[in-house]
């Protein structure tokens, strides 16, 4: 640890921490655009300048005077000094970020960022989460004496989600940076030179783009653009960002489990961007998962039961569509009953499914469905899973964790189906695709229960469907496949009368006669910790933010 | 009068110079024998030191001093030849190509000799397609000759060249820009630390020099640091006591353009004053000098009052300006200094690497402002500020009175300080191409304040005689500052 002093205050730091991030940590902001803690560090924008001391060349040891140049922040490190070479006999840095011409040199750069700015905040989408908005307003002067032509560079569009508002950029490189970084495939780069830099793809002398930002993690530009340069087409003049409420949760786009936030208004999900976590996606996540919130938001989501009359599915009520069940299970042996979790459901739905095969209907023959298998994707510092299932692992441990492990997966699971009478099938995977083996199996089964969120193949071959719920209308965890336990959150409603997946689940039981009462997600993770090996920690008041890591 | 002293340039107009036969008649690559013959690699860097060598790109900083800071221990190191020339005002390294190339080959050989280095990368400007065929032809024979390639003349020392050309940018002079774009990159400067000497090429401890420095070591290798360290004066630095010595040792290829009768590139030892030179170079064409620029078009502009200095590394850093690279430009009465600056700021604006905030939207901005006034759209309006001057005790500083000034004037003085402040010599940018946009753009502006302010007044371009134009030297600013260095020997 670093004992520095940064303005008035004394704070222990790591060694090898830069400035911005020591005076983030310690509640005092250092502008900056530039750098950003998930790329390699430029030095370009020259916001974060600080005012470092030492002893001049020539002075008496012990004298402390400010150097003469300002440094940067975001590239000034800090670490244990040996004893002789001591500030004050016990600091190891002495930093001001708030002399006065720290504070002048923030002033000079923000006018000189602004120059050519256009200053449209009122038509830009960043506008209430921008740093130029947001620094100009607290280190910058209120006039600019700026009064010749300023450039107007087009508007492009880069990619199927990007477009490029080129006037507003201020050529922080950030994007550039993470196309060669993280995502290694280059398509960002600077053309022209000077006042004349502009972001582009590559193209052709007519101008043709010869490539397109188009790999997965294109849309991480969009968020760690610092302006309102880069934007999402998906989210292009669709909500201020003051009028969303943002609630913490988990991807669902596949097993890496990336930390995102939810931006959401009563109407539905508007956007979904990443959060930071060190061991699963440091900053960052892939576009299928950050555009794949969109089935939420269907106007097709099932709100009511179905029921099969005649081979026609009609609405019916959930005491209804309750009662058919009760009714059909009560004409079949346990061992013509196989009860199907989802790996798109949390461990909580999971948890209760299996309490429910266990206790009320006496069976063992536990299934795991979920999203077929699609593609992994590598980049130098990302990886896409090819489980495009968020709960996996989880479900997998938690069905199984009273049935000695045994949950039928792949053709056991279907050749179980095939002979079985009634199958409750929990599936909530937007828009699945049946496989002929599913299909047959599916088909044959005399009485067919889905739980599902979408109009699917398989809802079509229920006989009762009832309308569950979605990652971003209910609360739980998902495991990921490095063995995180991590929360999603309730953002909206779920439409209609379409109900959380373990308190329609719970209602079956106690139409059944059981004494599961659960009350909150949260409870059921206490069970789960008391009943699952492995699970001990992950409570989730343990979870938290942060996550908790299996055993 | 003053004679030219030709050392680096004795041979440049011997006929066929060029070839290896004729270079070798002249003494060629007898250095280099010499310097492996009779000389530790060591034994080298340490004349070198002792010659007090400094380097002729830009930065005057001592040569031996930047190989001492080399890891020895780092394989493998690089020399970078910085040939990318183009500093306005600045032709003399090119000579050296198309007439002389067997001259660099052979001091690159030495350095690469002292530093243990056997790989050498000479960035050509890539405008200067004549000088790299000449290199290249160059080095051809000097591979056929023996003097390149493995175990050189049965020494065991190796070493490769290679020409590179660049791609047109001012700023792949810089030394880290030069590396960026010898590596394939963009010409965008480093963050320094850490230096070239320590992560260079390919992030491999790497010497950067230019030409003309490089061409110097044969000489010193040959005839001794005694001979060479009677070249140019050495100064004292009264700052430490006994007063430290300041070598300007050697001589310079000065490049004298503008108002003179003789334009040239002139080899003169350091240290003579900038009146001696105009003579040298024909004397002045035209009436009366107006101004001079001393060092390249980065290099603050002296006024006729500022003739006397001497045109060394230590005397114009004294004088608030710098030996530069050596290009000097000469101005006759006719010339206006508004238009003048409005050129070389057009210049910086199109070369500013765009890297850093200040200097990419700083510089054209300093340009827009030059070229309003210049097409006499000035603004009338003058506010008013403090007013610097000689102040209480007789030193320059803020004398607590105030002054009205055109707001232009100090939008454009302001402005360019934000980008590197020239009285505190402190700069918010990656690289020095900031100072050496602010330093013409400052100098001439206030050494010059009374034809920028006719022009406002004008509303169009207004050239004043040389005596009403030039601000009186009570009131300049460098002038006023002005140390002049003593040389060892006066020192005692
Ligand atoms: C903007 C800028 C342009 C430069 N251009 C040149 C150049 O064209 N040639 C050169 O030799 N040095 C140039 N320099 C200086 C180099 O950075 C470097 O100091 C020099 O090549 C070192 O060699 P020397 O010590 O032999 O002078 C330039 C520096 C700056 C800041
Ligand atoms: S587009 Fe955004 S991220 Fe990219 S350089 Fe411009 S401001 Fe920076
Ligand atoms: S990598 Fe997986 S978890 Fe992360 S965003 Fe993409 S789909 Fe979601
Ligand atoms: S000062 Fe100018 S030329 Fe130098 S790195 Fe910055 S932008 Fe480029």
């Amino acid at each position: 640890m670093a004992f520095i002093k940064l303005n008035d205050l004394e704070i222990e730091v790591e060694d090898g921490t830069n400035i911005v991030e020591a005076a983030r940590q310690n509640g005092i902001e250092v502008p900056h655009y530039c750098y950003h803690p998930g790329l390699t560090r430029p030095a370009n924008c020259r916001m974060c300048l600080i005012e470092t001391y030492g002893t001049p060349p020539g002075a008496p040891p012990g004298t402390i005077a400010p150097d003469r140049q300002l440094a940067t922040g975001c590239t000034t490190t800090v670490r244990t000094a040996p004893p002789e070479r001591k500030y004050e006999e016990k600091f190891d840095a002495i930093i001001r970020t708030d002399s006065p011409r720290v504070v002048k040199a923030r002033e000079d750069i923000l006018e000189f960022l602004l120059v050519h700015h256009p200053l449209d905040c009122p038509v830009c989408d960043q506008a209430g989460e921008c740093d130029l908005q947001d620094f100009s307003h607290r280190h910058g002067r209120d006039k600019s004496r700026y009064v010749e032509v300023k450039n107007v560079p087009p508007k492009k569009d880069l990619g199927p989600d990007v477009l490029l508002y080129s006037t507003r950029c201020i050529v922080c490189t950030r994007c550039v940076r993470f196309c060669q970084e993280v995502s290694g495939t280059g398509e960002l780069g600077l053309i022209n030179r000077g006042s004349h830099d502009e972001i582009d793809i590559p193209r052709s002398h007519e101008g043709n783009p010869i490539q397109v930002l188009d790999n997965k993690l294109a849309g991480n530009v969009v968020d760690i653009c610092p302006v309102g340069a880069l934007i999402s087409k998906d989210f292009l003049f669709k909500s201020r960002p003051w009028f969303m409420d943002k609630e913490d949760s988990i991807c669902t786009g596949c097993s890496v489990g990336c930390n995102i936030t939810v931006e959401y208004k009563e109407d539905g999900v508007y956007r979904v961007k990443p959060r930071f976590h060190e061991d699963i996606n440091q900053h960052w996540m892939c576009d299928d998962g950050r555009l794949g919130y969109h089935y939420v938001n269907r106007d097709d989501r099932l709100q009511l039961p179905l029921k099969k009359v005649d081979d026609e599915q009609t609405t019916t009520q959930w005491a209804d569509a309750i009662n058919t069940i009760k009714e059909k299970l009560g004409e079949v042996e346990a061992e013509d009953i196989v009860v199907i979790g989802s790996a798109q459901g949390t461990n909580e739905d999971n948890y209760v499914l299996q309490q429910f095969a266990h206790d009320v209907l006496n069976t063992t023959q536990l299934g795991l469905f979920g999203q077929l298998p699609g593609e992994e994707h590598k980049y130098p510092q990302f990886t896409i899973e090819s489980d495009k299932n968020p709960n996996t692992a989880g479900a997998r441990t938690i069905l199984g964790s009273a049935n000695g492990n045994v949950v039928l997966e792949g053709e056991d699971l279907w050749q179980k189906v095939a002979s079985a009478k009634v199958v409750y099938l929990v599936s909530g995977v937007p828009d699945r695709k049946l496989q002929d083996e599913e299909k047959a199996a599916l088909e044959n089964v005399e009485f067919l229960i889905v739980q599902d969120v979408l109009p699917s193949e398989i809802t079509e071959l229920a006989d009762v469907v009832l309308p569950g719920t979605t990652f971003a209308e209910k609360d739980g965890t998902f495991t990921n496949s490095t063995g995180w336990v991590q929360r999603i959150r309730k953002t909206v409603d779920p439409p209609g009368e379409a109900q959380v997946d373990w308190q329609i689940t719970q209602q079956l039981a106690k139409q059944l006669g059981s004494e599961i009462n659960y009350s909150f997600a949260g409870e059921i993770s206490i069970a789960i910790s008391e009943n699952v090996q492995g699970y001990e920690e992950a409570t989730h008041q343990n979870i938290g933010d942060a996550g908790v890591k299996l055993a | 009068m003053v004679q030219q002293k030709r050392i680096l340039y004795e041979h440049l107009d011997v006929p066929n110079i060029n070839t290896f036969d004729v270079y070798r008649q002249h003494d060629g690559y007898k250095r280099f024998e010499k310097a492996i013959a009779e000389y530790q690699p060591d034994d080298v860097s340490k004349m070198v030191m002792d010659s007090g060598l400094k380097g002729r790109g830009g930065a005057g900083f001592s040569t031996g001093l930047k190989w001492s800071f080399v890891p020895k221990d780092i394989e493998p190191r690089y020399l970078c030849c910085n040939a990318d020339e183009s500093e306005p005002g600045t032709f003399s390294n090119r000579y050296v190509l198309e007439k002389n190339p067997h001259l660099l080959i052979e001091g690159i050989l030495i350095c690469c000799y002292a530093m243990g280095i056997e790989t050498t990368y000479v960035y050509i400007r890539g405008e200067f397609t004549l000088g790299k065929k000449m290199l290249d032809a160059a080095l051809e024979e000097a591979y056929e000759q023996g003097y390149l390639g493995e175990n050189i003349k049965d020494s065991g020392i190796n070493v490769n060249i290679y020409s590179h050309p660049g791609a047109g940018a001012y700023i792949c002079g810089e030394e880290t820009g030069l590396i960026e774009s010898l590596e394939g990159k963009r010409g965008q400067p480093r963050n320094k630390p850490p230096f070239p000497a320590v992560e260079g090429v390919f992030m491999k401890p790497t010497v950067v020099q230019n030409v003309e420095t490089l061409c110097n070591l044969p000489f010193i290798v040959d005839k001794g640091v005694e001979w060479y360290t009677e070249m140019g004066p050495i100064y004292g630095d009264a700052r430490f006591d006994p007063p430290k010595p300041d070598p300007n040792t050697g001589t310079k290829l000065y490049c004298i353009s503008g108002d003179v009768n003789e334009p040239g590139v002139y080899e003169l030892e350091l240290g003579l004053t900038c009146s001696e030179l105009i003579e040298v170079a024909g004397g002045l064409r035209g009436e009366e000098v107006k101004a001079v620029i001393p060092g390249g078009s980065s290099a603050p502009i002296l006024t006729h009052y500022e003739l006397d200095t001497r045109l060394d590394f230590t005397s114009l850093t004294l004088a608030k300006s710098m030996l530069g690279s050596g290009g000097i430009i000469v101005m006759n009465e006719t010339r206006n200094i508004v238009d003048c600056l409005l050129n070389i700021m057009k210049f910086y604006a199109h070369e500013s690497c765009g890297q850093c905030t200040p200097c990419r939207w700083g510089t054209p901005w300093v340009r827009d402002i030059v070229q309003r006034i210049a097409d006499g759209e000035g603004r009338q309006e003058k506010i008013t500020r403090p007013k610097f001057g000689i102040a209480e005790g007789g030193r320059w500083g803020d004398t607590g009175e105030t002054e009205e000034i055109y707001e232009d004037l100090d939008l454009l003085e302001s402005v360019a300080n934000n980008i590197a402040n020239v009285d505190t010599m402190t700069w918010n940018t990656i690289c020095v191409f900031g100072i050496a946009v602010s330093w013409p753009a400052v100098s001439y502006m206030r050494k010059f304040r009374p034809e920028f302010e006719a022009t406002i007044r004008e509303g169009k371009l207004t050239t004043l005689s040389v005596e009403e134009a030039t601000v009186p030297p009570e009131e300049n600013y460098a002038f006023q500052q002005r140390i002049i260095p003593k040389e060892m020997s006066e020192l005692g």
